[in-house]
């Protein structure tokens, strides 16, 4: 790997969070664009996320509730 | 004086609570339960194990609600107390120590990348059995990770805390957040992306 692609590489989350500054960004910007592997990378990365993201929603037992809420009258009922 | 950090809603139900209102405890459990058993399940992989995560915390906080000085928002009190109720729980099981994610595992030896294929959630969303497929190479992946990268990508992208607040939660540095979540990231990308090509090749 390219030096050039690696100091890249190592920044690219940060640059998709945008926690970088705006020297940097341009100088990943323009490292994207002239590097499709890079690219591919940075692209590959961003889907991952997303993916991950959208998966979150999970399925509640729908009688946890009631046993936490016992369990927490139970133990602070007589504050 | 330390300026209070929790939202209002918040400060009031404290403030109930501190009086004694078993409404106002039951109003927070209503307002965070949902999103700490899901993080607790994205931690442990197991349903038993987030409904003692959420539980646990839950008996925590309002044990010690009545010395908490509203510094943090209560949210990200909350996950401060399941993130030591999730590493508590690992401890209890045994588990082998972390391992470590190293940025170099993901470039190739040859020093050229591998080309990853990541599909689009919206491929076909009307295919219930893609998604499902999908949903489990998923949950599977982040589940796989090594749990102190696990708990920096489990804040940061599914909980969207930022990076400092993920430090504070944790007790880490931001330096280490940065790098923890990039690692992670990196790792889920070659995980999925292997499990998608297994899966067309089927």
């Amino acid at each position: 790997m390219k030096e050039d692609c690696k100091k890249n590489f190592e920044r690219i989350s940060e640059y998709l969070d945008g926690e970088l500054g705006p020297d940097d960004c341009q100088q990943i910007e323009q490292h994207l664009e002239e590097c499709p592997e890079c690219r591919d990378c940075f692209d590959a990365l961003k889907k991952t996320i997303d993916l991950c993201k959208k998966n979150a929603q999970e399925e509640i037992p729908g009688d946890m509730q009631n046993r936490l809420k016992s369990k927490l009258r139970e133990c602070f009922g007589n504050n | 004086m330390t300026a209070i950090a929790t939202d209002v809603t918040d400060h009031h139900l404290i403030a109930q609570f501190k009086e004694g209102s078993m409404e106002a405890m039951e109003t927070i459990v209503d307002r965070y339960e949902n999103r700490i058993f899901i993080f607790g399940l994205k931690m442990c992989g197991q349903l038993q194990d987030a409904e003692d995560i959420t539980q646990d915390t839950f008996l925590n906080a309002f044990k010690y609600l009545n010395s908490f000085r509203e510094e943090t928002k209560l949210k990200n009190w909350l996950f401060k107390i399941a993130a030591t109720a999730c590493i508590r729980k690992r401890r209890k099981k045994k588990c082998e120590p972390d391992r470590e994610l190293s940025l170099e595992s993901f470039m190739n030896k040859d020093g050229t990348f591998e080309t990853y294929d990541i599909p689009d959630w919206s491929d076909d969303p009307s295919d219930k059995v893609l998604q499902a497929e999908m949903k489990a190479v998923i949950s599977n992946a982040i589940k796989t990770l090594p749990h102190k990268y696990k708990l920096v990508f489990n804040l940061r992208d599914i909980e969207g805390f930022s990076t400092k607040e993920t430090a504070d939660i944790l007790g880490i540095s931001i330096e280490s957040v940065k790098t923890r979540l990039h690692r992670a990231r990196m790792a889920l990308r070659e995980k999925i992306s292997h499990a998608y090509q297994e899966g067309k090749s089927v």
